[in-house]
Formats: structure tokens, C-alpha cells, sequence
């Protein structure tokens, strides 16, 4: 056990800052503000420590026993990390989004308190070491982002918080059965030691692929896999800033980067593989895929379209996932990244056109590149890089989804990425049309919705620069990809240790 | 199973610890005497004297785990009353204590507020509170009929006697249909008590458990005890006095007695069956049909009920579905099975009872806060009274079983007896108990997150009372992830399977 | 003890708990339940048990008798009650089938402790008058208990049970634990004491409320 408290300080860092947080007076606009930055930049520091700490080799575990045969368990390993890191790197940013998102607004205190928390499961999740552990922070992340959800709390948003909670709960329910059944079978189940199962698989295949498919459901609720998916276009009534982190890192996440840890570290892929799962799970994804990009399409505002953009987007970790072989794998671990920096721009940059112009409509923006270039352009890059054109990071993961699908065995599944590209196309090249070519308000043609100068430049500085910054790391996934630590280095990390034991 | 009561213990009591145990007995009562000849003003003052009997229970603790379970007779006459203490003694009266010593320092500030007048129930409150929980220390203690008759014929008129104190008609009417109903139940368990004593001849448990040999006699005894004892504990189809007495008691009553009293019913009756029918796995699973309807009529109850104060109280109904599940976990089940879900019942009944200890009294204070009863009565609480709302979100938490509460703990366990021993139905149940439960508890959240609610008449309120109902909440849901300490206690003594 | 003494007093004790049960005069059935209880504590005195004899009546006779008749609103030194009878009523008017729902659980407790008494294993002696009193006693008791609506004749009617599990608990017990039986009893017999007590200022309490009530509804105009 050596440096246990590396794991314990990185998820102490945003759960002791919850209760400061409540404790505060609402009025305490700075002490708040430099508290919740001051708990990012930890979290992160702590979190570049440990990574480099896990190149070099080291290990992090921090554990204790709960009830006998059954511990806490906090271990340090690539995949986890990888996660991590996205979540603290999008905490920073959004953390600096929401203070200016929120400026004027009221239960502030509420808000942030609930934020770190939700931070709080996320990296509790990421950190996890076994299946209760992880169950543990899951629902601990379904708890704490409802009142982010209904936080407007008016009749829209309670409606789709009571849906959130209905999908997400019921979901809980089903894997902690799962979670408990595999428990009963094998006894407790570490992240990692697959031989266990594997030493099942003779006798007792059809329960555990029974039971495979019971987790896979409880854990794509919150992954939005098809037809579990009504519950994430309807949580966009949450504020901005929540959007964002719902759909690029917390909850829809969590789920994916569940069946990641379901698929490679509790089932092993080689076994999911032997019991004829991938199948299901490439089937799953491509339908999700298609379906999504193609409600996304029907959408007249920019955060449903957005979100239906989630749905299919996500689906991309399980499809690269689900392709046996090391490409795959890559493919679908840079992609949890990859889709989490670019997603969120997109998010921050249709908030800003909110609060900045009031737009909500799609033919809202036309021209609104002039007024707002640099919103504009970050808009721009996260969607080409959703399309998948180089040098955004997007293109690496289309391509390396490519590569693991031939590596599979499978080409048909490059039909399904063309179409889907093109679906992508199709939905996020008219609105950079509207925002670049077409004559609006900014051009003296009629008038922006509700226009607020909330700053020096386009917008405030809160605003701004956490979008420019994300659009930026976004680019700069794609054009440094082959250098150390980048997304697709960890990846790569990823996929060694799964592929050559 | 009979090990794991303790007993069957063969060391005499240690030197003092009978005397303590004694103490433990005698000092509640002397305590509630001077409560009601000084009328305490202050919780401070109150939540310090009774550190005394938190302290006592401690120093047993220490005796207890140095030198293993003890067993001994008292005699008064030619009466030999049994006593024992084990783990499972010592964490029912370490729970008792430290529940008792939250309600009485809350009492006074809610007296101030909510009773203004100096009433005469404000005088009587504090040797009822103590009656009840020196009833409540006896019958933890107790291993023999008798005992068990006298501490339950005390706890039970205590108990009527707190809810009447508001004195008002709903709280007379209510407490009238509960006397009528524990005067019947108390006849027949003295009624199945005079079976056993006709059949045997003896009442001391440890003595009957090796006596009696299963026949009519032993059933129909049986079947009296049952009926008397869950008609206390509110089991299902005899629940139907529990949401009046509660919407109308004292803030502080209600807390301990959904925590407690209606638990001692819980405690004696599975005691009883542990002792006596250990292999009926056929009625087992009746109580535990029991259970499923309670879980889901409780649950729908809650969910739809009007006043705050009756879905805390409908949710004991349903929560105590769960508990009555150990019946058929238990009886006639493989030791692996038992071993777990004896685990899961106690740390279940621990959870609940600081949940719901702390869910009355954080309901209390937004009621105080808010001057209002029903449950639209929260709209808009989350920005006004974040605490009471949190410490009340908190104790769902572990009410609902979501990590890492203890609830949820306890829930793991069970749905692992049940899964292990291949009881599919309690799988079903305790899934739909906790959707029910979250669906009654997030109704609740939902009124409190609207924005643009009528402002209704606000009353400032001792913070020392918000802050007891948080740390209630927050020791149910820390106790899921340091959970290794009760269970452990709850073997200590060498009572391994 | 002469079985003939025996039958009389069976016959004593059953005749004068009927009545109390079943006289339609609130007033008489308490003062018949008071000689009940004397006949009761004859009976134990009979049986050889003088302590629960001063017991009963102490507690059995006078204190619950006191307390029936202050629930009455009568008082020794005015023959007459003040005011109205108690008034105080369960709401919940009772019909065809309300009752039988009432008495089935009566029965299957009556059913029940005739097999439980049936197969008493040897070591018992052969069922006495004693023993017959008090379930029959139980009976009544339990009949009365699921029939009556006025909450004063459910004390009543709680209290003849009681009696009846008693005598039938020490007839069990004579022989084979007398001590542990007497406790049983002794206890039962203050839980009965202090019952009756909560119930009687009850509904005292309530009534009394009730009527405030109502002389305040009828002030502001509204109805009864």
C-alpha cells in the first residue's frame, strides 16, 4: 500500500469543499469562487502526480472492509486515470463557466454545493478499485446531480428531474442486483482479476452472460444507449454549465466508461468475446448511433440537438468497446476523452449564445459569428471535430474506429461510421453556414433575441475563455496525439495492458 | 441461533456488572423524576445528564467484550428474573442511549417553541421518557417470559401515555384507539405466555427453548405471542394505528417511538420464533408475506399521503416490511444464509431507526419553520431552510438504501441472504420497496425545489435542533461504510455460528 | 376445595360477568363489574391465593371502580352523574359485516385456545371449573369487546378477558410454577389497573373536549 492517500486526497479535495460550501453564506461570492478554483487546481495537481506516478510505475490503493466480503476499495490504474484527469481538467473549466453562468442568479450556494459533490462521484467513480466501490459513487452521482437538474425549479424542470430520477434509480436498482448477484456467484470482484470469472465460464455460461446483460442494462441508463435514452434530452433544462458536464464528463460518461470497466476489467474482453457479447454491444452501439444523429437532425433548438448529438456520440466508446482487438480498444478509450473536450465546448459556446444573445433556435444564428467570433470559432472547431475531420480530435477516434473494425473483423461497421459521419454533417454544417455566411442582427438585419454586453469582449470573461480553452485542448488532442501523455498515449497504455498480459 | 442471543451463556456475571445493569434500569427513572421537578429549559443541560446512562452502557461494553457474553439470574422473592448481555444487547442499548439522549435534548427547545404554554405534558414528558426507556433497557436485557411481559407492559403504557401528552382531540382520539389496541395485544401475549407456562412449566428462554417439543400447544402459543407483539410492531394488517398517533404526537415522542418502541414489538417477536420454532419455515414465509405487504401498502400509503408528518409515519410501516423479511431469512434457511441475514436485520433495524429518529425530527423543524403540515407546505424549502431539508434528504437517503448509507448496507446484505438462499420473492420485494421509497421520498424533494412558492409564516428555531437531527442523519449514513463495527460487535461474544 | 364450592363460584363469577357486559345501564354495569371483581378476589382467596385476593380487590375492585365511575362522572358524595352520560363513542358506526370481521379474529381465539387446552400435556391435572370459568370468561370478554361501540364498556369488556386469562394462566400454573404464575398475574393486574386508568381520564378528557367543541360550533352559528 504504498502512498494510499494520493486516491484519498483527490476525492476528499471536492467532497470536504461540498459541506464548506453549504456552510457559507450565500453572499460570499469570492470565498466561494476561490475556494471551488482553489479545489479544482488541487484536484488537478493531484491528479497530474498520479499520473505520472503510474508511468513510472507506482501503484495507489487505499481500502477498507465494509461488511466481510465486501470492501472500499480506491486503486489507481490507466483507464482510471484517464477518466480522472478528464474530470478534473472539465471541473476547472466548468467551475470558472459557472461562476460567470451564474452570476445573477439565485441558490447559488445550492448550486455549487451539489456541483462539487456530482465532481465528487465522478472521480470517486474513476478511482474506484471494485464493483461495490464503483456502485457506491454511481449512485452517489444520481443523487447529487438531481437538484442540478430541477435547480431553475420551475414546472419544466422538476418534470424532467422526476424523469431523471425514475430512469437513473431504477437503473441503481438493477445493477446493485447485478452487483449483488455477482457477489453471491464469485465473491467480491475486483477491477482487474479476471481469472475468477474466466473459471466460470465453463460450466455456468448462461448465467454469467445473464447477469452480463442485467449490469449492461443498469449501467446504460445513464450511457443513453437507445432505448434507454429519454431521460438525457429532457435534463437540458438544467443551466448551462450543468449541460455541459452531464454530457461531457458526469453521468453519461460514468455509464460509458461502466461498461468499459464491465467489458475489459470484471468480464475480461477475451471472455465477453467467448460468450458472444461484443456482438450485442456492436449492435446496441450502431443502433444508437444512427438513431441519434438522426432525432438530432429533427431538432429546431441547439441544446436538443446537442444532446441528441450525446446519444450518438457516446455510443462510439461502446462500438470502439465492443471490436476485439487493440484498435478498438484505443478507438473507444480516446474517444471517453475526446467526445468530453469537444462536447463540452459545444456546450459552453450554446450558452454563451444564451446568455449573451438570448438565442435558443437554430435560425436564431445567423451571423452570429460576426458578433461573437471567438464562441463562433471554438462552436466550430468542437463541430468539425464531432464530424471527424483531421486535425480535430475527432478524426482520431473515427479513424482508429475504422482501423479496430477491420482488425475485428467486422467492415460493415464502416458503413455504419460513414453514415453517421454524414448524418454529423448534416445536423452541424448548416448551423456553421448560419453562423458564418448568412446575413443577421450583426449585419443590421433585424434583431438578436435578448442581447446582454456582459463584457469587454464578446462575452464575460468567465465565459469566454473556459470555451476558447476547451476548443483549444480539443485541437491540440488531435494535432499532439503522438506525443506522451496525450489521450491516445494513455490509450494506447490502455490497450497494452489489456491485450498483452 | 439460539448461540447468537447469547442465551445459552455459561459464565456467571461478572463482579458490578449486575449492579450497572441495575443502574442502567433505576437511572432513567430518577433522571425522568427530576426532569419533571425542574422542567428543563435547556438541551444542553438535558443531553449532559443523560450522557450518564450512555456512559454506563460504555463501561458495560468494555466488561462485555473483555469477558464474553454473561448470563445471570435476579432474584426478587421467590421470582428468579433472567438477564443476559451480549453484542446484540449492547448495541440495541448503546442504540437506545444515544437515541434517547438526541429526543430529550431536542425536547426542551421544541417544548419552547411549539407547546408555549407551560403545560402540565410538558412536566409529565420527562418521566414518561424515562419509563419508557428503562422498559426499553429491560427488554433488550431480558431472557425470560416474564421480564419480557413486564418491560413490554411498561414501554407500552409509556408509550400511550407520550402520545397523548399534546392533549388535543385528534392526539386523545388516536391515543385511545392505541391503548385499546396495546391492551389487546398485551392480552395476548400474557395469554400465549400462560400456554407455554401450562405446557413447560418454566419461562425462562433458554430453559423453554430446550423444553419444548412442537405440537397444537406450541402453535397456537405461538400464534398468540405473534399476534400480540405485531400488533405493537405495526405489521402489516395491524398497522392502522400508527399514522394517527403519529401525526398528532410530539415531535421528539415520534422520533423514538418509530425508532424504538415499535422495534422491542420487532426484537421479542423474532427472538421468540429463534427460540421456540426454529425450523417453522412455513409460517416464516406467511410473516414474510407479511413484510411484502407492509414494504408495498406502506410504501403507496406514504406516497400518496397529504401531511408530511404521515409519510415519515407510513414509511415505518413499509420499512418495517423489511425487518419482518429476517423471519423466513432466518427460519429454516442453510447457516451461510442465516449468518448473513442476521447481519442484515440488525444493521437494517440500526439504519432505520437513526434514519427515521432523524427524518421525524428534521420533518418537525420544517413543520416549526413553516407553520405547515401538508406537504405542499415545502414548497420552495430548499432555499429557506437548507439544514432542516438536508439533514431530512440525508436520513432518505439511508431510508431509500442508497450508498452509502447504512440502509443500503443493510439492503446489500439482505438482497445477498435472499439471492444466496435462492428466495427470489424478497428479491422482487425489496426492489419495489425501494422504488416506492424513493418515489415517496423525491415527492417530497420536488415541492421543496419549486421557486415560486407563497411565502407561509416563518418562526425562527433553536439551531441546536436542526443540528441534533443532523447528526442523526449523517451517523445513518456514515454507519454503511463503517458498518465492520456493529456487525463485529454483533459477534464479539463467541456467539459464531 | 369442594367441587360443588368450585361450580358455585364458576357460576357466580360468569353470571355477574354477563351482566356487566350486557346491562344496558351504564351506572349498574360498572357497579356490577365492581362485584365481579370481588367475587374474583373470593375466588383466588378460595383458591388458596390470598395475596392476589388483596390484590384484586384493591386494584381489581376499588381503584378500577373508582376510576369507571369517574369516567361516569359520578361521584360518591353526588348519587346523581353530572351532566350526560359519557357520550364518548368509537365514530365508526358499526353494521352486519363490520361486526362478523369483528368477531372472526374473537373466534379463531376462542377456536385456538380450545386446541391449545385440548393437547396440555400430561403434567397438567385434569381441567377444573377453574379453568372453564376463564375461558368462558375469555369468551364473553372477546364477544363484548368486538360488539360494543361505547369506549367505557371496551374497558369493561378488556378487563373481564383479562380476568379470564388469568384464572385460566394460574389453573395452568398451580401446580407447576406457582411463583412465576403470580407474577404473571400480579403484573397483569396493574397493566389492567393502569389501562382502565388512562382510558377512563381519557374519556373523560374527551368528552369534556367533545362538548367544548360542540358549545363552540354552536356559538358561531354553525351546526351541532
Amino acid at each position: 500500500m504504498s502512498q494510499a492517500w494520493l486516491p484519498l486526497a483527490t476525492l476528499a479535495t471536492s467532497l470536504l469543499v461540498a459541506p464548506v460550501i453549504f456552510a457559507l453564506p450565500e453572499r460570499a461570492w469570492w470565498a466561494r469562487a476561490v475556494l471551488n478554483l482553489a479545489a479544482a487546481l488541487a484536484k488537478l495537481a493531484l491528479v497530474v502526480v498520479m499520473v505520472v506516478g503510474l508511468y513510472q510505475g507506482r501503484d495507489f490503493v487505499f481500502g477498507f472492509t465494509v461488511v466481510e466480503g465486501v470492501s472500499f476499495l480506491l486503486k489507481v490504474d490507466a483507464l482510471g486515470m484517464m477518466f480522472a484527469g478528464l474530470s478534473s481538467l472539465l471541473w476547472l473549466a466548468t467551475t470558472v463557466y459557472a461562476i460567470g453562468y451564474l452570476e445573477e442568479s439565485s441558490n447559488r450556494k445550492r448550486f455549487f454545493g451539489f456541483f462539487s459533490l456530482c465532481v465528487a462521484s465522478t472521480i470517486g467513480i474513476s478511482l474506484a478499485g471494485n464493483l461495490f466501490t464503483f456502485l457506491l459513487f454511481y449512485e452517489m452521482l444520481t443523487l447529487s446531480t438531481y437538484p442540478l437538474v430541477v435547480h431553475r425549479g420551475n414546472p419544466k424542470a422538476l418534470a424532467a428531474g422526476t424523469l431523471y430520477l425514475r430512469y437513473t434509480l431504477t437503473a441503481g436498482l438493477v445493477l446493485l442486483l447485478g452487483v449483488v448477484a455477482l457477489h453471491v456467484l464469485v465473491g467480491e470482484v475486483v477491477f482487474g482479476e479476471r481469472e475468477v470469472l474466466t473459471a466460470l465460464a465453463a460450466e455456468q455460461s448462461p448465467l454469467l452472460i445473464g447477469l452480463f446483460l442485467v449490469l449492461l442494462l443498469g449501467l446504460s441508463v445513464k450511457a443513453a444507449l437507445v432505448p434507454l435514452h429519454g431521460w438525457l434530452p429532457r435534463a437540458m433544462v438544467a443551466p448551462a454549465p450543468v449541460s455541459a458536464l452531464l454530457h461531457a464528463v458526469a453521468v453519461v460518461k460514468a455509464g460509458a466508461f461502466g461498461i468499459v470497466r464491465l467489458v475489459y476489467d470484471v468480464y475480461g474482453i477475451q471472455l465477453t468475446f467467448e460468450l458472444g457479447l461484443l456482438g450485442v454491444l456492436t449492435g446496441l452501439a450502431c443502433v444508437t448511433i444512427l438513431y441519434g444523429s438522426l432525432r438530432a437532425l429533427a431538432q429546431q433548438e441547439l441544446k436538443p440537438r446537442l444532446a441528441f448529438s450525446t446519444v450518438s456520440q457516446v455510443s462510439y466508446i461502446v462500438l470502439g468497446i465492443s471490436l476485439f482487438g487493440p484498435f478498438g480498444t484505443i478507438a473507444g478509450m480516446v474517444h471517453l476523452m475526446h467526445q468530453g473536450l469537444m462536447k463540452v465546448t459545444l456546450f459552453y459556446c450554446a450558452g454563451n449564445y444564451a446568455e449573451e444573445l438570448g438565442i435558443r433556435r437554430i435560425d436564431e444564428l445567423d451571423g452570429a459569428g460576426r458578433r461573437m467570433p471567438l464562441t463562433s470559432l471554438a462552436f466550430t472547431l468542437g463541430a468539425l471535430g464531432m464530424i471527424g475531420l483531421p486535425p480535430v480530435a475527432g478524426f482520431i477516434s473515427k479513424w482508429y474506429l475504422g482501423l479496430g473494425a477491420v482488425q475485428a473483423g467486422m467492415p460493415w461497421v464502416i458503413a455504419v461510421l460513414v453514415a453517421s459521419s454524414l448524418l454529423n454533417a448534416a445536423y452541424f454544417l448548416p448551423i456553421l453556414h448560419r453562423l458564418w455566411f448568412r446575413p443577421g442582427p450583426a449585419h443590421g438585419l433585424g434583431q438578436w433575441p435578448a442581447e446582454r454586453r456582459l463584457g469587454r469582449f464578446e462575452t464575460s470573461d468567465w465565459l469566454l475563455w473556459p470555451t476558447v480553452a476547451t476548443a483549444l485542448f480539443s485541437l491540440l488532442a488531435g494535432l499532439l496525439a503522438g506525443l506522451p501523455f496525450s489521450p491516445l498515449d494513455l490509450a494506447t497504455l490502455v490497450a497494452t495492458e489489456e491485450y498483452l498480459p | 441461533m439460539i448461540e447468537r442471543l447469547g442465551l445459552m451463556a455459561t459464565q456467571p456475571a461478572q463482579p458490578g456488572i449486575s449492579a450497572v445493569v441495575l443502574l442502567l434500569l433505576g437511572l432513567p427513572l430518577l433522571l425522568g423524576v427530576l426532569g419533571a421537578w425542574f422542567r428543563p429549559l435547556r438541551g444542553g443541560v438535558v443531553a449532559s445528564v443523560s450522557l450518564l446512562p450512555l456512559l454506563a452502557t460504555a463501561w458495560l461494553l468494555l466488561k462485555v467484550s473483555t469477558h464474553g457474553v454473561q448470563a445471570w439470574t435476579l432474584d426478587v422473592g421467590p421470582l428468579a428474573l433472567h438477564l443476559r448481555i451480549n453484542g446484540l444487547t449492547l448495541l440495541l442499548l448503546l442504540l437506545t442511549q444515544a437515541l434517547t439522549l438526541a429526543s430529550a435534548a431536542y425536547a426542551p427547545g421544541y417544548l419552547r417553541v411549539a407547546v408555549k404554554e407551560r403545560s402540565a405534558g410538558g412536566a409529565w414528558l420527562w418521566p414518561l421518557l424515562g419509563t419508557m426507556v428503562a422498559s426499553l433497557s429491560l427488554i433488550w436485557l431480558a431472557a425470560d417470559l416474564l421480564t419480557l411481559y413486564v418491560g413490554l407492559e411498561l414501554m407500552g403504557l409509556a408509550a400511550v401515555g407520550l402520545m397523548l401528552l399534546p392533549g388535543h382531540v385528534e392526539a386523545l382520539a388516536a391515543g385511545m384507539r392505541y391503548l385499546l389496541l396495546a391492551l389487546v395485544g398485551s392480552l395476548a401475549f400474557l395469554l400465549g405466555v400462560a400456554l407455554l407456562l401450562g405446557g413447560w412449566g418454566r419461562l425462562d428462554l433458554a430453559g423453554l427453548a430446550t423444553a419444548v417439543e412442537p405440537g397444537p400447544l406450541l402453535w397456537v402459543a405461538m400464534a398468540l405471542l405473534s399476534a400480540g407483539l405485531l400488533l405493537k410492531a405495526a405489521a402489516f394488517p395491524l398497522h392502522t394505528w400508527l399514522a394517527p398517533v403519529h401525526a398528532s404526537a410530539w415531535t421528539p415522542v415520534s422520533a423514538l417511538h418509530a425508532a424504538l418502541v415499535i422495534k422491542a414489538s420487532f426484537f421479542i417477536a423474532l427472538q421468540l420464533w429463534l427460540v421456540l420454532v426454529p425450523d417453522a419455515a412455513v409460517a416464516a414465509w406467511l410473516v414474510g408475506g407479511m413484510g411484502t405487504a407492509a414494504v408495498v401498502w406502506g410504501g403507496l400509503m406514504a406516497w400518496r399521503a397529504a401531511k408530511i408528518k404521515d409519510v415519515v409515519a407510513w414509511s415505518t410501516v413499509s420499512q418495517l416490511g423489511y425487518l419482518l423479511l429476517a423471519f423466513p431469512l432466518l427460519i429454516g434457511t442453510t447457516p451461510a444464509v442465516a449468518a448473513i441475514a442476521w447481519e442484515g436485520t440488525w444493521l437494517q433495524l440500526v439504519a432505520h431507526a437513526l434514519a427515521k429518529a432523524a427524518m421525524f425530527l428534521a420533518a418537525g423543524n420544517l413543520i416549526l419553520f413553516t407553520g405547515e403540515w401538508r406537504v405542499e407546505g415545502l414548497a420552495g424549502a430548499s432555499r429557506r431552510f437548507p439544514l432542516a431539508l438536508l439533514s431530512f434528504g440525508i436520513a432518505a437517503i439511508s431510508l431509500v438504501g442508497l450508498p452509502p448509507s447504512a440502509g443500503f448496507t443493510a439492503k446489500w446484505l439482505l438482497l445477498h441472504a435472499a439471492l444466496a438462499a435462492g428466495h427470489w420473492p424478497w428479491l422482487l420485494v425489496l426492489a419495489v420497496g425501494t422504488l416506492l421509497s424513493a418515489a415517496y421520498v423525491f415527492r417530497l424533494f420536488r415541492f421543496s425545489f419549486i421557486e415560486d412558492a407563497p411565502h407561509f409564516g416563518l418562526r425562527r428555531v433553536p439551531g441546536g435542533m436542526d443540528l441534533i437531527a443532523l447528526l442523526l442523519a449523517l451517523a445513518a449514513l456514515l454507519l454503511g461504510l463503517v458498518a465492520q463495527w456493529p456487525l463485529g460487535l454483533l459477534s464479539m461474544t463467541g456467539g459464531a455460528p | 376445595m369442594l367441587l360443588l364450592d368450585e361450580l358455585l363460584l364458576t357460576l357466580a363469577l360468569v353470571t355477574t360477568a354477563a351482566l356487566a357486559l350486557f346491562d344496558r345501564q351504564l351506572i349498574r354495569a360498572c357497579a356490577l363489574f365492581v362485584l365481579f371483581a370481588l367475587t374474583v378476589a373470593l375466588a383466588w382467596w378460595r383458591l388458596g391465593f390470598p395475596w392476589l385476593a388483596l390484590l384484586e380487590v384493591l386494584l381489581g375492585a376499588a381503584l378500577t371502580g373508582a376510576f369507571l365511575f369517574h369516567a361516569l362522572g359520578v361521584m360518591p358524595w353526588a348519587r346523581a352523574p353530572r351532566g350526560r352520560l359519557s357520550r364518548w363513542r368509537d365514530p365508526v358506526p358499526l353494521n352486519w359485516r363490520r361486526g362478523f370481521f369483528r368477531l372472526l379474529p374473537a373466534l379463531a381465539a376462542v377456536g385456538m385456545l380450545g386446541i391449545a387446552l385440548a393437547s396440555l400435556p400430561a403434567i397438567n391435572e385434569a381441567p377444573g371449573p377453574l379453568r372453564l370459568s376463564g375461558t368462558v370468561l375469555f369468551g364473553l370478554g372477546l364477544w363484548a369487546f368486538a360488539l360494543q361501540r361505547h369506549l367505557l364498556r371496551r374497558l369493561l369488556a378488556f378487563n373481564i378477558i383479562g380476568t379470564g386469562i388469568f384464572l385460566l394462566l394460574m389453573s395452568l400454573a398451580r401446580e407447576v410454577s406457582p411463583a412465576a404464575g403470580q407474577g404473571l398475574v400480579i403484573t397483569g393486574l396493574v397493566v389492567a389497573l393502569l389501562g382502565t386508568m388512562l382510558g377512563a381520564l381519557l374519556i373523560r378528557r374527551l368528552n369534556g373536549l367533545d362538548g367544548r367543541r360542540v358549545m363552540a360550533s354552536m356559538k358561531n352559528g354553525g351546526g351541532p
